[in-house]
């Protein structure tokens, strides 16, 4: 596990420190799309659920990879919030004029199971799991 | 006599997303208030960009668009392509392989 700061300028440290894992396994398109949807995540904490925190706040992250899927755990301090509901207003590709929830809809494209759910200590943890 | 469009290149770099989404849609905004027909986006130095970063890129386009300007786009990484793809603004924006492959196309 990881801790950044909620700082989108922190996001060439997430990104380097995901490159850096050993995983020859993974094949590479598979490796962008998880690249991107990790960016997406990080990006929705520190701009959404952190918006009113510093940023000593940390976001921690989580990558465990399996043989057959790896799985991305992200944890802010945010408020709770309905990722399903709000999923059900995102639609399925994302056209032209829609400006803002692009982040979300790549994150529901890219992951093959994606949840948002409140944990102990007033956290939430965005899951990520992605079939290689 | 052919009068050939101006052109004008933005070459962002690094890591492209919501730090840098406004300087980066200004500069494009402002090569065609200047007078600019095309603006061509190169992107051989950026590393990386998320939707902040493309929805930048989108929102110039609208504005670009109203006044009968373009922008296209050349060199962008496997990363890249990744993104244009899974947003569908690959269907969205004319991509080049690099800035030769533009001058030949266009100029």
């Amino acid at each position: 596990m990881r801790q950044f700061p909620s700082d989108v300028n922190a996001l060439d440290k997430v990104l380097s420190w995901f490159e850096g894992m050993n995983r020859p396994f993974i094949p590479q398109k598979v490796c962008l799309q998880c690249q991107l949807a990790l960016a997406e995540a990080f990006t929705n904490a520190v701009r959404h659920a952190h918006k009113n925190c510093s940023p000593e706040v940390t976001v921690d992250i989580e990558v465990t990879l399996l043989p057959q899927y790896l799985e991305m755990r992200i944890w802010d301090y945010g408020p709770p919030f309905d990722l399903e509901q709000q999923l059900k207003n995102v639609p399925e590709t994302v056209n032209e004029n829609a400006h803002g929830g692009r982040g979300l809809s790549i994150l529901h494209q890219i992951a093959d199971e994606l949840s948002y759910t409140r944990t102990d200590e007033n956290r939430n943890c965005l899951l990520i799991v992605k079939h290689y | 006599m052919n009068i050939s469009p101006v052109v004008k290149v933005v070459q962002p770099s690094g890591i492209l997303n919501g730090a840098k989404a406004q300087p980066f849609r200004k500069e494009i905004l402002n090569h065609v208030e200047n007078g600019a027909d095309i603006v061509l986006i190169d992107f051989k130095d950026v590393t990386f960009m998320d939707s902040s970063g493309l929805g930048a890129l989108v929102l110039a386009l609208k504005t670009v668009r109203a006044g009968g300007s373009q922008i296209l786009v050349c060199s962008i990484n496997e990363q890249l392509k990744t993104l244009f793809e899974l947003t569908s603004m690959d269907r969205v924006f004319t991509i080049y392989a690099n800035q030769d492959d533009f001058n030949n196309a266009v100029l």
